[in-house]
């Protein structure tokens, strides 16, 4: 087993709550705060969380707007977010084809 | 470290990504319009106060296509306003996750159609309670399946239809209940199920988006 390929997974996207975030955003366009803690069942605290560290590492867009008078919070993939995502899953695919037998 | 982390991963990662692609946004119309086309079926039968399998056919089939058809424009109109295929590989998954207890509860029904005309006279509606009771499961069966790629309040959903199928099933062995209308308990649970699910998504999803 290569120990080269484990170094170069993104530890920022390799956390479990963060992978989750960034695979649901990567199946749509967006999807707002309230979508994403029921889609991934994370507490708003939690989620809050993670979306910040996401937002400083330039991986998420945060856009927050006004929908019959109440704020909306959507969230989506930035270009580089989406290319590190690509990048971390063709990492764990190389992974999974060094396993098989 | 368990060698099959990295393959789990990409499986969880798949999931999560189908899940939100569906149309979720749809849903909540889709659902009232499903339950609504339900609703007045189930109304239109008991007016008619005609339980036999012909009358039952004659109604609900033209029911369901009304609802698949209006789904199927409901989910176009989003995919195309949020610039997603209408045909995604998600909605094949669904799709594939609807069919198997979706074509046992087709292909029963059918068979309890055949038998039922061969058999009653019109009136007769012996047939009828346990051909809900297929449905039922079936149905709920399905949206259980599909809700690996859906939101979790499908498969929520999916488990009343399996209750009701199950408390119907007891209902059968009681006469006064097993002569109950077809088209009431079609429009009822059908009809009722999808409608207060579509409004409940409807509102959870209007008014909680705040972060």
């Amino acid at each position: 087993m290569n120990p080269e390929l484990f170094l170069q997974l993104d530890r920022v996207i390799h956390e479990k709550g963060r992978l989750a975030i960034m695979s649901a955003l990567a199946g749509t366009p967006e999807l707002s705060f309230t979508e994403l803690r029921d889609t991934l069942e994370m507490t708003d605290g939690n989620l809050t969380t993670h979306i910040r560290i996401l937002q400083e590492e330039g991986f998420i867009s945060v856009a927050k707007s006004y929908q019959n008078n109440r704020s909306l919070t959507t969230c989506s993939l930035t270009k580089a977010g989406r290319k590190a995502f690509t990048g971390y899953i063709d990492l764990l695919e190389q992974i999974v084809r060094q396993n098989k037998p | 470290m368990n060698p099959n982390w990295a393959e789990e991963n990409l499986q969880t990662i798949r999931t999560l990504m189908e899940r939100s692609a569906v149309y979720r946004r749809a849903l909540a119309p889709t659902l009232i319009f499903c339950g609504v086309i339900g609703l007045l079926s189930g109304a239109f039968g008991v007016w008619l106060q005609c339980d036999d399998a012909l009358v039952a056919i004659a109604i609900w089939l033209p029911a369901a296509i009304v609802s698949v058809a209006g789904a199927f424009f409901l989910m176009r109109r989003q995919a195309i306003k949020d610039s997603e295929p209408v045909w995604s590989a998600p909605t094949r998954r669904v799709m594939a996750a609807l069919f198997p207890p979706f074509f046992v509860g087709g292909f029963v029904s059918t068979l309890f159609v055949i038998v039922s005309c061969a058999r009653c006279r019109c009136g007769d509606n012996q047939f009828l309670a346990p051909l809900a009771v297929i449905l039922f499961f079936s149905y709920g069966c399905g949206l259980h399946s599909a809700s690996q790629f859906m939101p979790r309040i499908i498969r929520s959903m999916g488990w009343q239809f399996i209750v009701a199928g199950c408390f119907l099933s007891l209902c059968l062995f009681h006469d006064d209940l097993r002569d109950k209308s077809f088209h009431l308990l079609m429009g009822g649970v059908f009809g009722g199920l999808h409608l207060a699910y579509g409004i409940y998504l409807y509102f959870t999803e209007k008014k909680n988006p705040i972060a």
